[in-house]
């Protein structure tokens, strides 16, 4: 719309009162359609099955999704907004919790929360005018295998992660190793460890040592999701890790800052994934320094 | 006793597949042109988009391919089930269904495991599909 | 680089979050709008693209959440309008 000229300034938003309405319920009963003649319901229960073949076809679990959601919630403990600011989180709470549907705990799940998120797109040229430094858009990809999860064959990769990954960095002209953090859309820490494994970061069942060592938290050498993410900050969808990458880049972070204050490489390139449905849709984004 | 979960909602595309079912038959749409066996019940065949098929019936064999266990009730149908376990099942002729497996504890399911369908008669008019180790 | 050409993120909205009662979805769109709207430092007039993320089913108190509602409560008139079914 930008490009074609249709459009100057183009406004995304987010808003739901997801906690504090019954619009949730509602939604599990619509959308589960007739998955819910077999008690099936919601995004858990379809990452839930998508988890447990990738444990049967290589090294992964709790084991290596607790690394993804300590680091998070580290990182939300560093952003007094994050829902999850003051309740910091060990291994051992995480392996010590409940399973909602195995094998998924509480803290493999995003955040049910109140709130909204907005960001606005506009050209460079007019960016040059106005009050921050712009987060530019290097990058885009999209891929959507669309396959329900009950019919998938993708549910341990590839993804349609891959694809939308190698056309976003063609168009911005980079390699992965020029990527200086990621903000992965998180509904699930199972999600993560699928978008970077197909992302090239690892290869199926590297995941856990990938992760292991603090690689994604404060000061580590690949920071994901700075803000808490899904998991640890709030739920907007997109634009959780969205605008957390642009607010990165424009360094308005505070104490989660991307760069010397968390022992972090300076965030001039940030990657950014979106998902739809259980892994049936998927858009990546480069956002930039220039 | 009345039957409180959720039930399967019938139109024209999978009517033929629940009255498969309540006859505890499993039937599936083999494509009359390029032989794809499909679920879900549709028009038109997925591979090559024609809609000429026949019904085959099901020998009810298969493996688990994943599978869940619900450790929580989001419908109070299921409250009682606690922890359930819902499972893809891949069919020797193909087709991945959804369904529950039953008659043995969720402890001892695992993937690749081989199954059978049960039949749960959930109404008179409705019949559902479900496994059992074989 | 084409400046013209280039795309950027130039301005962030947020809102209160996580336990937020006694407030409709509709009203967190718009106080994030208007705040990304104001840390953008443009006019609402300025805005003539509008991309709304697909809304969950209304909480029963609740209309239907669309983008049409969305720019009328913001009182704008895109040229560009949509919901992202994500």
């Amino acid at each position: 719309m930008l490009d074609a000229g249709l459009c100057r300034y183009v406004l995304i938003s987010y808003g739901h009162n997801a906690l504090s309405s019954d619009s949730l319920f509602t939604m599990l009963m619509d959308f589960a359609g007739d998955d819910a003649v077999f008690g099936h319901f919601g995004a858990t229960g379809g990452y839930a099955l998508a988890a447990r073949r990738a444990m049967h076809e290589f090294n992964t679990g709790p084991q290596t999704w607790k690394h993804i959601a300590v680091a998070q919630r580290a990182w939300a403990n560093l952003n007094p907004q994050a829902v999850m600011y003051d309740k910091p989180m060990s291994f051992d709470d995480y392996l010590s919790s409940k399973y909602v549907v195995e094998p998924l705990r509480l803290p493999d799940n995003c955040l049910v929360n109140d709130g909204g998120r907005a960001v606005i797109v506009a050209t460079l040229e007019r960016a040059r005018d106005l009050k921050h430094r712009p987060a530019v858009i290097l990058g885009l990809g999209q891929h959507n295998p669309s396959v329900q999860v009950t019919q998938s064959g993708i549910l341990t990769g590839s993804t349609g992660a891959r694809k939308a990954c190698e056309t976003a960095l063609s168009i911005a002209g980079i390699t992965r190793d020029d990527i200086d953090a990621c903000q992965i859309y998180d509904c699930f820490t199972y999600t993560v460890e699928l978008t970077l494994q197909d992302y090239g970061f690892f290869e199926p069942g590297e995941g856990e040592s990938w992760f292991s060592g603090g690689t994604t938290g404060p000061g580590g050498r690949m920071p994901v999701n700075t803000s808490g993410g899904q998991l640890s900050e709030a739920y907007y969808m997109g634009l959780t890790p969205l605008s957390e990458a642009a607010m990165q880049i424009m360094g308005r972070c505070g104490d989660r800052q991307l760069g010397p204050a968390t022992q972090t490489k300076e965030p001039n390139i940030i990657l950014v994934s979106d998902n739809g449905g259980i892994l049936q849709t998927h858009s990546c984004c480069i956002l930039g320094r220039i | 006793m009345e039957y409180t979960k959720p039930l399967p909602r019938i139109n024209s595309d999978n009517r033929e597949f629940w009255e498969g079912c309540r006859n505890h038959e499993l039937r599936f749409q083999k494509c009359a042109s390029c032989g794809h066996i499909r679920f879900p019940a549709s028009y038109v065949c997925p591979k090559c988009l024609r809609k000429d098929f026949q019904w085959i019936v099901s020998a009810g064999i298969g493996k688990v391919y994943t599978y869940a266990v619900y450790h929580v009730a989001y419908h109070q149908g299921f409250l009682e089930d606690l922890p359930y376990v819902v499972a893809v099942v891949e069919l020797q002729e193909g087709p991945r269904l959804l369904t529950n497996i039953v008659g043995c504890p969720p402890e001892e399911v695992s993937c690749e495991m081989p199954v059978t369908v049960v039949w749960k008669d959930a109404t008179p008019d409705i019949s559902l599909p479900m496994f059992r180790p074989l | 680089m084409n400046r013209e050409k280039t795309y950027a993120i130039v301005g962030v909205g947020y809102t209160p979050q996580g336990r937020v009662p006694g407030r409709t979805s509709l009203s967190f769109h718009l106080e994030a709008c208007a705040n990304a709207i104001t840390d953008a430092g443009i006019s609402k007039d300025d805005i003539d693209g509008l991309i709304c993320y697909r809304h969950f089913p209304a909480s029963s108190d609740e209309n239907d959440l669309t983008p049409y509602l969305v720019a009328q409560h913001l009182g704008i008139e895109p040229n560009y309008l949509s919901q992202d079914a994500n």
